[in-house]
């Protein structure tokens, strides 16, 4: 349950829009491009000055005691601009597991520089933090004095070459354990080449890595934490498929052809009649599902579930249907449309590909 | 029943409608108190008389002058009772338009007797003017005190029941076709009126042909002004858009959200729910149509608090998607037995009606295709397209 009042919320949300209309231009995303970060520093520390990457971080620990309609109506934002912060890993799925599962001995400490933005936590780039076998990697752990040490490799760790801790799991013979790895000497990073430019994949190679053993984690607290994750990205997706959208029709109504604005043909107007359906649909699901999980109703899974296949694809088509409706100039690298759409492929694998969902969506509408 | 003001309290106006009921409603044999058996219009009189008719509308318009929520709560006494006449002033499509557009006059004449009788039927489509409904040819000629009327509408529902019908016609053929129409309340219960009833594709015959040869009207009964017609219709139209929305999502709330659904039920049936592409294409559509039931309570919430939503007019087009697809999957899960029908094939009967039925929504009360117009155009801000029509007389113009 989120412990901030409504008019807060819609402040808050407010304030950080304005703020990111001002300073999350489109010339900003491109320079935080060209940096070994991907974004722009000073997002970062704003959105830690405005408490919001404490958001889903209870008050005795530093944050502002937020719930997960709360981190949605963050997140649609950040879509909104596409700016490529390592929110979701750090103040969504990191946070949830540390504030969970992490001894108590770190937990006020690790929490309060998550709140802070003194810290960043990577997570595996599938989302699926917790068996990553399936990527190929292979991790070992064993104790080493009071801590743990992990060893071998693992890839597609999203923001992996400057996170201060990597969040990672390891699945040995049907045993799940998750350690938070600490940067230092002992973990190589080498970036991947990357269809986002925006995206940041690493692979990493770790030697005796320093760690934190998440110890009692179980699979409805992961379960939890995941449901938490998808519903953040889904919504982030949901405002990225309203912003080119936005973009798309903005372009329809000044573009003339033939002596007449291109989107007075029908062929555009339909269209976008149908990608608005899309694209309140997207909203609505990320809603619901925020809603569900804040109110822990039991049917939360299922909103989930809809949420992640119906903002993946939303957001597939209506950042594919931009470029074909702005037509040539879409075709090339100055415009923005094609950071839009190459940031939709990047989230369909992300927690899940939406056939995946569609499937556990489908097993939640079976009669008990 | 001065009884109840803007000030009176949810539980206030529940116990005084309750009460009121008690007094004069038999919930068991569903008529008047010491009646044995219904009579409509004496019912509805004893309802408008008590005000719980329109209540939103103010006291000297036969209303109450409570909020649309308080109107609400009177709503809700009545169904618990099954009782009729309350929310007139959200379902008398024909009484909102006379009340919201008529002269003072025929809101003192005509409203009284509408809110007593059974709702209006709205003869509006003709079989040249379905689309472009501003295209309507139906004649409406002055002469003395009256005009006389001759036409055709198509499309009509309630058409033998309805008393009086809400008529677009043509009253000036020289000028642009927006400004020549003049919109009446036109009484059926006379000569020169013939109802036909239309054969639909479903086997129902819910709408009728109305054939109009030479009927008159009162030139009181214009609603609204002379050739501006077109402007009051806009008011009716969009009333009843908000209607059919809300009985979407009405609907939809009613049904068990527990339940299982009936596609997955025929897919268990058919022996094909392992199917991953089947699996796959029943999800998509029970999402398709969760999600529009998820659009429209936000658009309920947006109505809520700002007064209007614009998800709205996206209801009935999403609709046709979740309609026409559900049909389709059906239809596959049946494989051959989708051929046979009558009431010795009750799946195939069903998911045949259904396949045709789904045209109902996405043809009826504007096709998807005006209906992604209206959205491009009204909510999206883009360009109307260029109108040949537009400017020219209406006489000028072409027609098949």
């Amino acid at each position: 349950m989120s412990q901030i009042s409504d008019e807060d919320r819609q402040a808050l949300r407010d304030g950080f829009a304005r703020y990111l209309e001002a300073d999350a231009h489109e010339e900003k995303l491109r320079s935080g491009i060209a940096t070994d970060r991907g974004y722009d520093d000073a997002i970062w520390n704003q959105m830690a000055e405005m408490g919001l990457l404490g958001i889903a971080i209870p008050e005795d620990f530093g944050g502002i005691g937020g719930g997960a309609i709360d981190v949605a109506l963050v997140m649609e934002e950040v879509g909104k601009k596409l700016v490529p912060v390592p929110f979701v890993s750090t103040c969504v799925v990191a946070a949830e597991m540390i504030a969970r599962f992490a001894p108590d001995s770190v937990k006020q400490d690790l929490l309060e520089k998550i709140a802070t933005g003194e810290i960043v936590v990577s997570t595996g780039g599938s989302g699926d933090f917790v068996a990553l076998a399936d990527d190929g990697h292979s991790l070992t752990a064993k104790s080493a004095g009071d801590g743990w040490a992990v060893s071998g490799e693992v890839s597609f760790v999203s923001h992996g070459g400057h996170a201060d801790y990597h969040l990672l799991g390891l699945n040995e013979d049907g045993a799940q354990s998750a350690f938070l790895v600490k940067s230092s000497d002992t973990v190589a990073a080498k970036r991947l080449t990357t269809n986002d430019p925006a995206q940041r994949l690493f692979k990493l190679k770790l030697t005796d890595a320093e760690a934190i053993n998440l110890k009692g984690i179980n699979a409805d607290g992961i379960n939890q934490v995941a449901m938490r994750g998808i519903a953040a990205a889904a919504a982030e997706q949901a405002g990225a498929t309203r912003a080119i959208f936005e973009i798309t029709m903005e372009y329809l109504r000044t573009r003339y052809q033939f002596g007449r604005a291109i989107g007075s043909f029908q062929a555009m107007k339909h269209m976008a009649a149908d990608l608005l359906v899309e694209v309140e649909s997207a909203t609505s699901a990320a809603l619901a599902a925020a809603k569900a999980l804040d109110a822990g109703a039991p049917n939360a899974a299922k909103f989930v579930s809809l949420t992640a296949f119906t903002c993946k694809d939303a957001f597939r088509e209506a950042s594919a249907q931009a470029i074909q409706m702005h037509g040539g100039i879409a075709y090339t690298e100055e415009h923005v449309a094609h950071l839009y759409w190459r940031r939709a492929r990047a989230g369909l694998p992300v927690f899940g590909s939406s056939d995946e969902h569609r499937e556990q969506y489908l097993k939640s509408r079976e009669a008990a | 029943m001065a009884l109840l003001d803007k000030n009176a309290s949810p539980e206030e106006i529940t116990s005084v409608v309750e009460a009121w009921l008690d007094e004069n409603w038999d919930t068991e044999k569903r008529c008047a108190k010491g009646e044995d058996s219904y009579d409509e219009k004496a019912w509805l009189t004893k309802v408008f008389e008590a005000g719980f008719c329109v209540p939103s509308w103010p006291i000297e318009w036969y209303g109450l002058g409570l909020s649309a929520k308080q109107g609400g709560i009177i709503e809700k006494a009545f169904a618990k009772r099954k009782a009729q006449g309350s929310a007139r002033d959200r379902f008398h499509l024909g009484a909102i338009t006379v009340f919201k557009v008529g002269s003072d006059e025929l809101k003192r004449t005509m409203l009284p007797i509408m809110l007593t009788g059974p709702i209006c039927c709205l003869l509006y489509s003709e079989p040249g003017a379905g689309s472009d409904l501003a295209g309507v040819r139906t004649k409406a000629i002055p002469d003395g005190d009256d005009y006389i009327i001759t036409g055709q509408k198509i499309w009509t529902s309630n058409a033998q029941e309805a008393e009086y019908g809400m008529l677009l016609t043509r009253t000036d053929w020289d000028v642009p076709k927006h400004r020549g129409i003049t919109f009446f309340l036109f009484p059926m219960k006379q000569d020169g009126v013939e109802v036909k009833p239309i054969n639909q594709i479903t086997g129902e015959s819910e709408f009728n042909e109305v054939f109009i040869t030479e009927a008159r009207v009162p030139a009181t009964h214009i609603i609204g002004s002379l050739n501006e017609g077109w402007k009051s219709f806009q008011t009716a139209i969009a009333y009843e858009r908000l209607i059919m929305g809300q009985g979407i999502t009405e609907r939809r709330g009613k049904s068990k959200a527990d339940s299982e659904p009936q596609l997955i039920t025929l897919a268990r049936k058919s022996g094909k729910y392992g199917d991953p592409g089947v699996r796959q294409k029943i999800a998509q559509a029970l999402a398709y149509r969760e999600l529009n039931g998820l659009n429209m309570m936000r658009a309920k919430e947006e109505i809520m608090t700002n007064g209007s939503s614009s998800l709205m007019s996206l209801g009935k087009l999403a609709m046709s998607r979740v309609q026409h697809g559900e049909a389709a999957i059906a239809t596959d899960l049946l494989g051959n037995e989708a051929l046979l029908d009558g009431d010795d094939n009750p799946d195939a009967a069903n998911v045949n009606f259904d396949a045709a039925k789904a045209y109902m929504n996405s043809i009826g009360g504007g096709t998807d295709q005006i209906q992604k117009n209206i959205i491009a155009e009204r909510v999206l801000n883009l360009p109307k397209e260029p109108e040949p029509d537009k400017g020219m007389a209406f006489r000028d113009v072409k027609s098949s």
